[in-house]
Protein backbone atom coordinates (compact mmCIF):
# COMPACT_ATOMS: atom_id res chain seq x y z
CA UNK A 1 0.00 0.00 0.00
CA UNK A 2 2.84 2.31 0.95
CA UNK A 3 4.49 1.55 -2.38
CA UNK A 4 1.34 2.31 -4.36
CA UNK A 5 1.00 5.62 -2.52
CA UNK A 6 4.60 6.50 -3.22
CA UNK A 7 4.27 5.70 -6.93
CA UNK A 8 1.08 7.72 -7.08
CA UNK A 9 2.81 10.77 -5.57
CA UNK A 10 5.65 10.29 -8.05
CA UNK A 11 3.22 10.09 -10.97
CA UNK A 12 1.28 13.16 -9.85
CA UNK A 13 4.44 15.24 -9.43
CA UNK A 14 5.70 14.14 -12.87
CA UNK A 15 2.38 15.12 -14.44
CA UNK A 16 2.57 18.44 -12.60
CA UNK A 17 5.99 19.07 -14.13
CA UNK A 18 4.61 18.41 -17.61
CA UNK A 19 1.64 20.64 -16.84
CA UNK A 20 3.89 23.53 -15.75
CA UNK A 21 5.85 23.10 -18.98
CA UNK A 22 2.70 23.11 -21.13
CA UNK A 23 1.10 26.04 -19.31
CA UNK A 24 4.38 28.00 -19.48
CA UNK A 25 4.59 27.35 -23.20
CA UNK A 26 0.97 28.46 -23.73
CA UNK A 27 1.52 31.63 -21.71
CA UNK A 28 4.73 32.56 -23.52
CA UNK A 29 3.16 31.57 -26.83
CA UNK A 30 6.51 31.36 -28.61
CA UNK A 31 7.99 28.25 -30.27
CA UNK A 32 11.47 29.73 -29.89
CA UNK A 33 11.27 30.57 -26.19
CA UNK A 34 9.43 27.46 -24.99
CA UNK A 35 7.72 25.06 -27.37
CA UNK A 36 4.87 22.97 -25.94
CA UNK A 37 4.82 19.25 -25.37
CA UNK A 38 3.27 18.18 -28.73
CA UNK A 39 5.87 19.90 -31.00
CA UNK A 40 8.72 18.58 -28.82
CA UNK A 41 7.25 15.07 -28.96
CA UNK A 42 7.00 15.41 -32.75
CA UNK A 43 10.61 16.64 -32.98
CA UNK A 44 11.70 13.74 -30.77
CA UNK A 45 9.97 11.21 -33.03
CA UNK A 46 11.61 12.70 -36.15
CA UNK A 47 14.97 12.78 -34.39
CA UNK A 48 14.82 9.13 -33.40
CA UNK A 49 13.83 8.08 -36.92
CA UNK A 50 16.86 9.77 -38.51
CA UNK A 51 19.92 7.53 -39.11
CA UNK A 52 22.63 9.55 -37.26
CA UNK A 53 20.57 9.39 -34.05
CA UNK A 54 22.03 6.07 -32.88
CA UNK A 55 25.52 7.24 -33.79
CA UNK A 56 25.14 10.43 -31.74
CA UNK A 57 23.70 8.51 -28.83
CA UNK A 58 26.35 5.80 -28.89
CA UNK A 59 29.20 8.30 -29.17
CA UNK A 60 28.03 10.10 -26.04
CA UNK A 61 27.30 6.87 -24.18
CA UNK A 62 30.69 5.46 -25.14
CA UNK A 63 32.50 8.60 -23.96
CA UNK A 64 30.60 8.53 -20.67
CA UNK A 65 31.25 4.82 -20.18
CA UNK A 66 34.93 5.18 -21.00
CA UNK A 67 35.47 8.04 -18.56
CA UNK A 68 33.38 6.26 -15.94
CA UNK A 69 35.50 3.13 -16.16
CA UNK A 70 38.73 5.13 -16.07
CA UNK A 71 37.43 7.00 -12.98
CA UNK A 72 36.34 3.81 -11.20
CA UNK A 73 39.62 2.01 -11.76
CA UNK A 74 42.00 4.91 -11.11
CA UNK A 75 40.07 6.38 -8.14
CA UNK A 76 39.82 2.95 -6.53
CA UNK A 77 43.55 2.29 -6.83
CA UNK A 78 44.61 5.78 -5.72
CA UNK A 79 41.89 5.94 -3.02
CA UNK A 80 42.96 2.63 -1.49
CA UNK A 81 46.61 3.73 -1.48
CA UNK A 82 45.74 7.12 0.03
CA UNK A 83 43.58 5.43 2.66
CA UNK A 84 46.49 3.19 3.62
CA UNK A 85 49.29 5.75 3.44
CA UNK A 86 48.53 9.02 5.15
CA UNK A 87 51.38 10.94 3.51
CA UNK A 88 50.05 10.11 0.05
CA UNK A 89 46.63 11.37 1.13
CA UNK A 90 48.19 14.63 2.38
CA UNK A 91 50.23 14.99 -0.83
CA UNK A 92 47.09 14.52 -2.95
CA UNK A 93 44.97 16.95 -0.93
CA UNK A 94 45.84 20.13 -2.94
CA UNK A 95 45.06 18.35 -6.23
CA UNK A 96 41.75 17.01 -4.98
CA UNK A 97 40.71 20.32 -3.39
CA UNK A 98 41.56 22.21 -6.60
CA UNK A 99 39.68 19.71 -8.75
CA UNK A 100 36.66 19.91 -6.49
CA UNK A 101 36.60 23.71 -6.54
CA UNK A 102 37.41 24.40 -10.19
CA UNK A 103 34.36 25.24 -12.40
CA UNK A 104 33.44 22.62 -14.99
CA UNK A 105 33.57 25.17 -17.78
CA UNK A 106 37.16 26.16 -16.95
CA UNK A 107 38.26 22.56 -17.25
CA UNK A 108 36.40 22.08 -20.52
CA UNK A 109 37.78 25.29 -22.03
CA UNK A 110 41.33 24.49 -20.96
CA UNK A 111 41.01 20.93 -22.20
CA UNK A 112 39.78 22.24 -25.54
CA UNK A 113 43.00 24.21 -25.88
CA UNK A 114 45.07 21.13 -25.15
CA UNK A 115 43.19 18.27 -26.84
CA UNK A 116 41.08 17.40 -29.88
CA UNK A 117 37.29 17.75 -29.55
CA UNK A 118 36.69 14.00 -29.09
CA UNK A 119 39.08 13.76 -26.13
CA UNK A 120 37.83 16.85 -24.27
CA UNK A 121 34.61 15.23 -22.88
CA UNK A 122 36.62 12.22 -21.71
CA UNK A 123 39.29 14.28 -20.03
CA UNK A 124 36.88 16.78 -18.43
CA UNK A 125 34.59 14.05 -17.13
CA UNK A 126 37.57 12.25 -15.66
CA UNK A 127 38.82 15.36 -13.85
CA UNK A 128 35.37 16.12 -12.46
CA UNK A 129 34.40 12.58 -11.48
CA UNK A 130 37.72 11.37 -10.11
CA UNK A 131 37.73 13.41 -6.85
CA UNK A 132 34.17 12.32 -5.99
CA UNK A 133 35.00 8.63 -6.27
CA UNK A 134 38.48 9.01 -4.76
CA UNK A 135 37.14 10.72 -1.62
CA UNK A 136 34.62 7.93 -1.05
CA UNK A 137 37.16 5.13 -1.49
CA UNK A 138 39.72 6.84 0.74
CA UNK A 139 37.06 7.32 3.41
CA UNK A 140 36.00 3.69 3.06
CA UNK A 141 39.54 2.48 3.71
CA UNK A 142 39.91 4.80 6.69
CA UNK A 143 36.59 3.70 8.15
CA UNK A 144 37.42 -0.01 8.02
CA UNK A 145 36.36 -1.50 11.35
CA UNK A 146 39.54 -1.80 13.46
CA UNK A 147 37.81 -4.31 15.75
CA UNK A 148 37.04 -6.63 12.87
CA UNK A 149 40.55 -6.17 11.56
CA UNK A 150 41.88 -7.27 14.95
CA UNK A 151 39.49 -10.23 14.93
CA UNK A 152 40.81 -11.33 11.52
CA UNK A 153 44.37 -11.19 12.88
CA UNK A 154 43.57 -13.12 16.07
CA UNK A 155 41.62 -15.80 14.22
CA UNK A 156 44.42 -16.04 11.67
CA UNK A 157 42.39 -15.30 8.55
CA UNK A 158 44.26 -15.97 5.33
CA UNK A 159 44.98 -12.68 3.47
CA UNK A 160 42.71 -13.71 0.58
CA UNK A 161 39.85 -14.51 3.00
CA UNK A 162 40.34 -11.22 4.81
CA UNK A 163 40.17 -9.36 1.49
CA UNK A 164 37.12 -11.25 0.24
CA UNK A 165 35.10 -11.47 3.43
CA UNK A 166 36.08 -8.34 5.34
CA UNK A 167 37.73 -5.63 3.24
CA UNK A 168 35.73 -5.84 0.00
CA UNK A 169 32.30 -6.13 1.72
CA UNK A 170 33.19 -3.23 4.03
CA UNK A 171 34.17 -1.10 1.04
CA UNK A 172 31.15 -1.95 -1.08
CA UNK A 173 28.80 0.76 0.19
CA UNK A 174 31.49 3.43 -0.24
CA UNK A 175 32.31 2.10 -3.71
CA UNK A 176 28.64 2.13 -4.75
CA UNK A 177 28.04 5.63 -3.35
CA UNK A 178 31.17 6.97 -5.09
CA UNK A 179 30.53 5.36 -8.44
CA UNK A 180 26.85 6.32 -8.47
CA UNK A 181 27.70 10.01 -7.91
CA UNK A 182 30.57 9.83 -10.40
CA UNK A 183 28.30 8.26 -13.02
CA UNK A 184 25.63 10.96 -12.86
CA UNK A 185 28.35 13.62 -12.94
CA UNK A 186 30.02 12.02 -15.95
CA UNK A 187 26.87 12.28 -18.12
CA UNK A 188 26.47 15.98 -17.36
CA UNK A 189 30.13 16.85 -17.97
CA UNK A 190 30.42 14.79 -21.15
CA UNK A 191 27.35 16.48 -22.67
CA UNK A 192 28.49 19.94 -21.52
CA UNK A 193 31.92 19.32 -23.07
CA UNK A 194 30.27 18.17 -26.31
CA UNK A 195 28.21 21.38 -26.38
CA UNK A 196 31.35 23.49 -26.17
CA UNK A 197 33.64 21.45 -28.41
CA UNK A 198 31.07 20.19 -30.93
CA UNK A 199 32.60 16.85 -31.94
CA UNK A 200 31.25 15.23 -35.12
CA UNK A 201 28.88 12.96 -33.21
CA UNK A 202 27.41 13.41 -29.76
CA UNK A 203 24.22 14.45 -27.97
CA UNK A 204 25.81 17.70 -26.78
CA UNK A 205 27.05 18.58 -30.27
CA UNK A 206 23.53 18.12 -31.71
CA UNK A 207 22.13 20.22 -28.90
CA UNK A 208 24.55 23.02 -29.72
CA UNK A 209 23.74 22.91 -33.45
CA UNK A 210 20.00 23.01 -32.71
CA UNK A 211 20.51 25.98 -30.38
CA UNK A 212 22.49 27.91 -33.03
CA UNK A 213 19.62 27.37 -35.46
CA UNK A 214 17.11 28.43 -32.76
CA UNK A 215 15.38 25.02 -32.95
CA UNK A 216 14.28 25.02 -29.33
CA UNK A 217 12.07 21.95 -29.84
CA UNK A 218 15.20 20.03 -30.93
CA UNK A 219 17.22 21.37 -27.99
CA UNK A 220 14.49 20.15 -25.66
CA UNK A 221 14.30 16.79 -27.47
CA UNK A 222 18.03 16.23 -27.05
CA UNK A 223 17.71 17.34 -23.43
CA UNK A 224 15.01 14.73 -22.90
CA UNK A 225 17.29 12.14 -24.47
CA UNK A 226 20.11 13.20 -22.14
CA UNK A 227 17.79 12.87 -19.14
CA UNK A 228 16.73 9.42 -20.31
CA UNK A 229 20.36 8.38 -20.88
CA UNK A 230 21.23 9.40 -17.31
CA UNK A 231 18.17 7.63 -15.93
CA UNK A 232 18.97 4.51 -17.95
CA UNK A 233 22.57 4.60 -16.72
CA UNK A 234 21.37 4.84 -13.09
CA UNK A 235 18.88 2.04 -13.69
CA UNK A 236 21.52 -0.24 -15.22
CA UNK A 237 23.87 0.55 -12.38
CA UNK A 238 21.24 -0.30 -9.76
CA UNK A 239 20.37 -3.49 -11.64
CA UNK A 240 24.05 -4.45 -11.65
CA UNK A 241 24.32 -3.81 -7.89
CA UNK A 242 21.25 -5.95 -7.25
CA UNK A 243 22.53 -8.69 -9.51
CA UNK A 244 25.89 -8.80 -7.72
CA UNK A 245 24.15 -8.87 -4.30
CA UNK A 246 21.85 -11.66 -5.52
CA UNK A 247 24.76 -13.70 -6.89
CA UNK A 248 26.67 -13.25 -3.65
CA UNK A 249 23.73 -14.56 -1.62
CA UNK A 250 23.47 -17.55 -3.98
CA UNK A 251 27.17 -18.30 -3.66
CA UNK A 252 26.97 -17.90 0.15
CA UNK A 253 24.05 -20.30 0.35
CA UNK A 254 25.89 -22.81 -1.82
CA UNK A 255 28.83 -22.67 0.60
CA UNK A 256 26.65 -23.71 3.54
CA UNK A 257 26.16 -27.46 3.91
CA UNK A 258 23.06 -29.15 5.29
CA UNK A 259 23.31 -29.38 9.07
CA UNK A 260 21.82 -32.89 9.16
CA UNK B 1 50.60 -19.57 31.76
CA UNK B 2 52.62 -17.24 33.95
CA UNK B 3 53.00 -13.49 34.04
CA UNK B 4 56.40 -12.99 35.61
CA UNK B 5 57.37 -9.60 37.01
CA UNK B 6 55.58 -7.74 34.22
CA UNK B 7 55.45 -3.97 34.07
CA UNK B 8 53.27 -1.86 31.81
CA UNK B 9 52.55 1.84 31.80
CA UNK B 10 50.62 4.24 29.59
CA UNK B 11 52.54 7.53 29.89
CA UNK B 12 52.19 8.45 33.59
CA UNK B 13 49.64 5.74 34.34
CA UNK B 14 51.34 2.68 35.81
CA UNK B 15 49.05 -0.31 35.19
CA UNK B 16 51.43 -3.13 36.18
CA UNK B 17 54.61 -2.86 38.20
CA UNK B 18 56.52 -6.13 38.60
CA UNK B 19 53.21 -7.94 38.68
CA UNK B 20 53.13 -11.76 38.75
CA UNK B 21 50.23 -14.12 38.17
CA UNK B 22 50.03 -17.86 37.64
CA UNK B 23 47.25 -19.55 35.66
CA UNK B 24 47.44 -23.36 35.79
CA UNK B 25 47.00 -25.03 32.38
CA UNK B 26 43.45 -25.90 31.35
CA UNK B 27 41.81 -23.85 34.09
CA UNK B 28 39.71 -20.70 34.04
CA UNK B 29 40.98 -17.64 35.85
CA UNK B 30 38.31 -14.99 36.39
CA UNK B 31 39.75 -11.49 36.43
CA UNK B 32 37.72 -8.70 38.01
CA UNK B 33 38.67 -5.16 38.87
CA UNK B 34 37.67 -1.53 38.54
CA UNK B 35 37.79 0.07 35.08
CA UNK B 36 41.21 1.18 33.92
CA UNK B 37 43.10 -1.20 36.20
CA UNK B 38 44.55 -3.33 33.41
CA UNK B 39 42.06 -6.13 32.78
CA UNK B 40 42.02 -5.67 29.02
CA UNK B 41 45.75 -4.91 29.03
CA UNK B 42 46.34 -8.27 30.69
CA UNK B 43 44.31 -10.04 27.99
CA UNK B 44 46.03 -8.16 25.19
CA UNK B 45 49.44 -9.06 26.57
CA UNK B 46 48.36 -12.71 26.81
CA UNK B 47 47.19 -12.54 23.18
CA UNK B 48 50.46 -10.97 22.05
CA UNK B 49 48.69 -7.81 20.90
CA UNK B 50 50.62 -5.78 23.49
CA UNK B 51 54.16 -6.23 24.74
CA UNK B 52 54.92 -5.66 28.44
CA UNK B 53 57.50 -2.92 29.10
CA UNK B 54 59.36 -5.38 31.32
CA UNK B 55 58.96 -8.93 32.57
CA UNK B 56 58.01 -12.05 30.66
CA UNK B 57 54.90 -14.03 29.85
CA UNK B 58 55.65 -17.73 29.96
CA UNK B 59 53.32 -20.15 28.27
CA UNK B 60 53.37 -23.92 28.50
CA UNK B 61 53.91 -25.88 25.31
CA UNK B 62 50.21 -26.73 25.22
CA UNK B 63 49.31 -23.02 25.34
CA UNK B 64 51.59 -21.89 22.52
CA UNK B 65 50.28 -20.89 19.12
CA UNK B 66 47.11 -19.11 18.29
CA UNK B 67 44.54 -17.77 20.73
CA UNK B 68 40.78 -17.57 20.72
CA UNK B 69 39.44 -14.22 21.79
CA UNK B 70 35.85 -13.63 22.78
CA UNK B 71 35.10 -9.93 22.75
CA UNK B 72 32.45 -7.78 24.40
CA UNK B 73 30.82 -7.43 20.98
CA UNK B 74 30.38 -10.44 18.76
CA UNK B 75 32.66 -9.05 16.01
CA UNK B 76 31.08 -11.05 13.21
CA UNK B 77 31.53 -10.36 9.51
CA UNK B 78 28.28 -8.71 8.45
CA UNK B 79 28.28 -9.97 4.89
CA UNK B 80 29.14 -13.58 5.75
CA UNK B 81 26.68 -16.23 6.86
CA UNK B 82 26.68 -17.75 10.34
CA UNK B 83 28.38 -20.83 8.88
CA UNK B 84 31.08 -18.82 7.08
CA UNK B 85 31.80 -16.72 10.17
CA UNK B 86 32.89 -19.86 12.01
CA UNK B 87 34.40 -21.74 9.09
CA UNK B 88 36.69 -18.85 8.09
CA UNK B 89 38.50 -19.11 11.43
CA UNK B 90 39.51 -22.68 10.52
CA UNK B 91 40.84 -22.17 7.02
CA UNK B 92 44.47 -21.68 7.94
CA UNK B 93 44.62 -24.61 10.33
CA UNK B 94 42.50 -27.15 8.42
CA UNK B 95 43.12 -27.59 4.71
CA UNK B 96 40.48 -30.28 4.36
CA UNK B 97 37.08 -28.82 3.60
CA UNK B 98 35.31 -31.90 4.99
CA UNK B 99 37.11 -31.48 8.29
CA UNK B 100 36.27 -27.78 8.45
CA UNK B 101 32.63 -28.54 7.72
CA UNK B 102 32.46 -31.17 10.47
CA UNK B 103 34.04 -28.91 13.06
CA UNK B 104 31.92 -25.90 12.13
CA UNK B 105 28.68 -27.86 12.19
CA UNK B 106 29.61 -29.49 15.49
CA UNK B 107 30.24 -26.23 17.32
CA UNK B 108 27.26 -24.45 15.80
CA UNK B 109 25.09 -27.39 16.88
CA UNK B 110 26.56 -27.15 20.40
CA UNK B 111 25.39 -23.55 20.68
CA UNK B 112 22.01 -24.39 19.17
CA UNK B 113 22.40 -22.67 15.82
CA UNK B 114 22.09 -25.61 13.42
CA UNK B 115 18.97 -24.08 11.93
CA UNK B 116 20.53 -20.68 11.35
CA UNK B 117 23.51 -21.55 9.17
CA UNK B 118 22.47 -19.48 6.16
CA UNK B 119 21.46 -16.39 8.14
CA UNK B 120 23.52 -13.21 8.24
CA UNK B 121 24.44 -11.46 11.52
CA UNK B 122 21.90 -8.68 10.92
CA UNK B 123 19.17 -11.33 10.91
CA UNK B 124 20.19 -12.60 14.37
CA UNK B 125 19.39 -11.38 17.87
CA UNK B 126 22.21 -10.12 20.10
CA UNK B 127 22.31 -13.39 22.01
CA UNK B 128 22.46 -15.46 18.82
CA UNK B 129 25.29 -13.34 17.50
CA UNK B 130 27.26 -13.90 20.70
CA UNK B 131 26.60 -17.64 20.40
CA UNK B 132 28.14 -17.59 16.91
CA UNK B 133 31.14 -15.83 18.42
CA UNK B 134 31.39 -18.52 21.12
CA UNK B 135 31.21 -21.28 18.48
CA UNK B 136 33.94 -19.52 16.49
CA UNK B 137 36.16 -19.16 19.56
CA UNK B 138 35.91 -22.88 20.32
CA UNK B 139 36.15 -24.06 16.73
CA UNK B 140 39.38 -22.12 16.29
CA UNK B 141 42.19 -24.49 17.22
CA UNK B 142 43.71 -22.49 20.08
CA UNK B 143 44.86 -23.69 23.46
CA UNK B 144 44.54 -20.32 25.08
CA UNK B 145 41.19 -18.63 25.40
CA UNK B 146 40.70 -14.98 26.30
CA UNK B 147 37.30 -13.62 27.22
CA UNK B 148 36.79 -9.87 27.48
CA UNK B 149 33.41 -9.41 29.20
CA UNK B 150 31.56 -11.41 26.55
CA UNK B 151 28.35 -11.71 28.60
CA UNK B 152 28.11 -8.04 29.47
CA UNK B 153 24.99 -6.04 28.61
CA UNK B 154 22.80 -9.11 28.15
CA UNK B 155 19.68 -9.85 30.13
CA UNK B 156 20.02 -12.40 32.92
CA UNK B 157 18.22 -15.23 31.10
CA UNK B 158 20.32 -14.80 27.99
CA UNK B 159 23.46 -14.50 30.09
CA UNK B 160 22.76 -17.84 31.77
CA UNK B 161 22.06 -19.58 28.49
CA UNK B 162 25.31 -18.23 27.01
CA UNK B 163 27.33 -19.13 30.10
CA UNK B 164 25.80 -22.59 29.89
CA UNK B 165 26.72 -22.89 26.20
CA UNK B 166 30.22 -21.70 26.99
CA UNK B 167 30.72 -24.18 29.84
CA UNK B 168 29.38 -27.10 27.79
CA UNK B 169 31.96 -26.38 25.12
CA UNK B 170 34.71 -25.73 27.62
CA UNK B 171 34.13 -28.98 29.53
CA UNK B 172 34.30 -30.85 26.21
CA UNK B 173 37.76 -29.45 25.55
CA UNK B 174 39.25 -27.52 28.50
CA UNK B 175 41.71 -24.78 27.59
CA UNK B 176 43.63 -22.31 29.68
CA UNK B 177 41.21 -19.39 29.95
CA UNK B 178 41.44 -15.81 31.15
CA UNK B 179 37.96 -14.49 31.79
CA UNK B 180 37.58 -10.76 32.36
CA UNK B 181 34.31 -9.64 33.89
CA UNK B 182 32.72 -6.90 35.95
CA UNK B 183 30.24 -9.26 37.55
CA UNK B 184 31.42 -10.91 40.83
CA UNK B 185 28.77 -13.66 40.54
CA UNK B 186 29.86 -14.55 37.02
CA UNK B 187 33.49 -14.59 38.13
CA UNK B 188 32.77 -16.98 41.01
CA UNK B 189 30.51 -19.29 39.00
CA UNK B 190 32.92 -19.74 36.10
CA UNK B 191 36.46 -19.45 37.46
CA UNK B 192 38.70 -22.12 38.95
CA UNK B 193 40.24 -19.11 40.65
CA UNK B 194 39.30 -15.45 40.92
CA UNK B 195 41.77 -12.59 40.81
CA UNK B 196 40.91 -8.99 41.60
CA UNK B 197 43.11 -6.31 40.03
CA UNK B 198 43.52 -2.81 41.41
CA UNK B 199 47.11 -2.68 42.67
CA UNK B 200 49.84 -2.53 39.99
CA UNK B 201 52.17 -4.70 42.10
CA UNK B 202 49.97 -7.65 43.08
CA UNK B 203 46.38 -8.92 42.92
CA UNK B 204 44.17 -7.26 45.53
CA UNK B 205 42.47 -10.57 46.11
CA UNK B 206 43.15 -14.06 44.79
CA UNK B 207 40.95 -17.01 45.64
CA UNK B 208 40.92 -20.62 44.49
CA UNK B 209 37.33 -21.81 44.05
CA UNK B 210 37.51 -25.36 45.35
CA UNK B 211 33.87 -26.25 44.71
CA UNK B 212 33.35 -28.29 41.49
CA UNK B 213 31.85 -26.06 38.83
CA UNK B 214 28.65 -28.08 38.45
CA UNK B 215 28.09 -28.13 42.22
CA UNK B 216 28.32 -24.37 42.65
CA UNK B 217 25.33 -22.49 43.87
CA UNK B 218 25.42 -18.74 44.30
CA UNK B 219 23.23 -19.01 47.42
CA UNK B 220 25.72 -21.37 49.06
CA UNK B 221 27.21 -19.82 52.24
CA UNK B 222 30.81 -20.17 51.06
CA UNK B 223 30.05 -18.62 47.69
CA UNK B 224 28.13 -15.79 49.35
CA UNK B 225 31.08 -15.10 51.65
CA UNK B 226 33.49 -14.98 48.69
CA UNK B 227 31.12 -12.71 46.81
CA UNK B 228 30.89 -10.36 49.80
CA UNK B 229 34.69 -10.24 50.11
CA UNK B 230 35.08 -9.63 46.39
CA UNK B 231 32.49 -6.85 46.36
CA UNK B 232 34.17 -5.26 49.40
CA UNK B 233 37.57 -5.45 47.68
CA UNK B 234 36.14 -3.88 44.54
CA UNK B 235 34.44 -1.09 46.45
CA UNK B 236 37.61 -0.29 48.39
CA UNK B 237 39.90 -0.55 45.36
Amino acid sequence: MQRVKRNLVLLISSLLLLLIWQVGSMMLDSQILLPGIPPVAQALRTLIAQPPFAHNLLSTALRALQSFLIIVISATVVGVLAGRFEYLSIALRPFVTTLKAIPVMSIILLAFIWFSSGTVPLFSAFLMGFPVMYVQIEMGVRQLDRNLDQMCTLYEFRPSDKLLHFIIPSMTSWFIAGSRTALSMVWKVVIAAEVLTVPRYGVGARMQLAQVQLQTDLVLSWTLIAVMLTALGDLLFDALVHLVAYLKRKIDARGVPCSS
Amino acid sequence: MQFLEISKRYEQNVVFDHFSLDIPAQTILSVVGPSGEGKTTLLQMAAGLLEPDAGIIRKEASEEGSVSYLFQESRLLGSSTVYANVELALRRSHSSETQRRQITLHYLAMVGLSESLTLYPAQLSGGMRQRVAIARAFAHPANLMLLDEPFQSLDIKLKFSLVDAFLRLWEEQPRTTLFVTHDPKEALMLGDAVCCLGDPKKPLWYQQIDIPRNARNITDAKMLAWEATLVRTLVNA
